[in-house]
């Protein structure tokens, strides 16, 4: 088996339809893409909500196949040791726990989508998560999956879960708030693993947090995850804290996000005006 | 009530553990560092096999038996040093060079197509011989002076066995045709003869030797 699997590789069944991320990110059914992302923050009381809760609920199972991948091949990719183009021990065994952690939140996604009436494959997987976790640098992957991608999901299950508490349904509730305190942990152990292994090295340590603010950038398109009521989904700050994350840092992403929806109202603005 | 000042034995009745065991301690912490190599050319194998087994129940159970055996990794990690090896990296290592090549082998499948191959390597090679190495170290050494490492293996046995059970019934369910038994009876073979080569996960002896007539009636 070679080190390090090529995107175009991950294995899947003929279920699923695999789009590029900018393709799946202007795709209208989406939430958080086009009229969704317009309308703000994602509740029960909005005619298009069901479908846009599928569609995120969706969007969590396929980010966690690509989570329990970029876990496993963290553990095969790299030989064991404290060099640059290693892991350590440790660190694998943090891996192999997130591989446990990833494979059970696929089974309750999938419980899930059951229950919300949505099936594998109704919407498409793009493979930006897995992308990331093909960084030749352990620890840029656990800042880009880790800490970005991993941090995305505890803001989606918050959000997620509110959205269970205000709908009255309570499977929604308690499988997010499961799923919400293992993410806790994965962010934790990017966090840890970051300031462990950049402890010596402060130019590793810039080039992993430039790598983990592109990630945040990418995901934060059109103002999807942030602070104001018009994001869809909310930074969800005493998490982030609790993993690792410094006020400082979460005012960052809110600010990056905050620009991502100016960015997008003005391009939406412009488009109005060219097609009046 | 009973009198405080009355001696007791200090083995129960029933209790009939003995010394001495089969192994010292620098035979007990050589087969834990087989041990550890192994389970984690396991980890390491079943992780970055998830990617690329496209049958999603088989994805999800190696994601779970992956940390199963990182476990078991760490708790030979940790049991080293308890056996006077300070240095747990210096015996992490396979028992020979046909153990390295058995794990070569088994990790050489990689295609979408061939998860039967994977499987079979770990489920019906691999691990069965885990378990019989784990259960001869298990019911050999002493009860009481290596309990630490009779208390891991029992835990890491229970994990090896359910492993094993879910693993076998995955190929079950995928094997449906003659071709995919003989495929998969093939490769068993291949993998068998280089286990064979390495006597065991801990190398000749991994599950004792059998004994010659002359030692059976004395």
């Amino acid at each position: 088996m070679r080190k390090t699997l090529p995107v175009d590789d991950l294995a899947r069944d003929e279920r699923f339809v695999r789009v590029p991320f900018q393709a799946r990110m202007s795709d209208p059914r989406q939430a958080g893409s086009g009229a969704n992302r317009a309308a703000g923050r994602l509740t029960p009381d909005r005619p298009e909500a069901p479908d846009a809760a599928r569609a995120l609920m969706h969007g969590i199972f396929v980010g966690e196949i690509q989570a329990l991948e970029g876990a496993g091949r963290t553990c095969w990719d790299f030989d064991t040791g404290a060099g640059r183009d290693q892991a350590p021990f440790e660190l694998k065994l943090d891996m192999a726990r997130q591989c446990w952690d990833e494979a059970r939140h696929c089974e309750i996604s999938v419980k899930l989508s059951d229950w919300m009436g949505t099936e594998i494959g109704e919407f498409s997987e793009n493979t930006f998560l897995y992308e990331a976790a093909c960084n030749p640098d352990p620890v840029l992957r656990l800042t880009g999956v880790n800490r970005a991608l991993e941090g995305l999901a505890i803001d989606v299950f918050t959000t997620m879960r509110e959205f269970g508490q205000v709908a009255g349904d309570p499977v929604l509730e308690y499988c997010e708030d499961w799923m919400l305190a293992d993410e806790v942990t994965h962010v934790k152990m990017g966090s840890d693993w970051l300031r462990r292994l950049t402890a010596t090295d402060p130019e590793r340590q810039k080039q992993a947090l430039e790598f983990q603010q592109v990630v945040d950038k990418l995901f934060s398109v059109g103002g999807f995850r942030g602070d104001d009521e018009e994001s869809p989904v909310r930074l969800a700050r005493r998490f982030r804290e609790l993993a690792g994350f410094s006020v400082d840092e979460i005012d960052e992403i809110a600010e990056v996000s905050r620009q991502a929806l100016e960015e997008a109202k003005a391009a939406r603005a412009r488009l109005a005006a060219r097609t009046a | 009530m009973a009198d405080p000042s009355k001696p007791r034995p200090a083995f129960a009745p029933w209790d009939r553990r003995e010394l001495p065991g089969a192994f010292g301690v620098e035979e007990s912490a050589r087969r834990v560092g087989n041990y550890k190599w192994i389970e984690m050319r396991l980890f390491e194998a079943l992780g970055g096999w998830v990617a690329t087994v496209p049958e999603l129940d088989v994805k999800l159970r190696l994601g779970t038996h992956c940390y199963h055996h990182a476990w078991h990794a760490e708790l030979w990690h940790k049991r080293l040093p308890e056996l006077r090896e300070m240095n747990p990296d210096r015996l992490t290592r396979p028992p020979n060079e046909a153990l390295v090549a058995f794990v070569d082998a088994m990790t050489e499948p990689e295609a979408p197509e061939l998860t039967i191959e994977k499987l079979v390597g770990v489920y019906r090679v691999l691990i069965p011989h885990t378990i019989a190495a784990y259960t001869y170290h298990l019911n050999n050494t002493s009860t009481i002076t290596d309990a630490p490492t009779i208390r891991s293996l029992r835990f890491a046995l229970q994990d090896e066995l359910d492993d094993w059970r879910d693993g076998e019934m995955l190929l079950q369910s995928l094997i449906e045709t003659e071709d995919e038994v003989d495929r998969a009876a093939a490769h068993q073979t291949r993998l068998e003869k280089l286990m064979l080569a390495a006597g065991g996960i801990a190398g000749p002896g991994s599950i004792g030797t059998t004994p010659v007539a002359s030692e059976v009636t004395a």
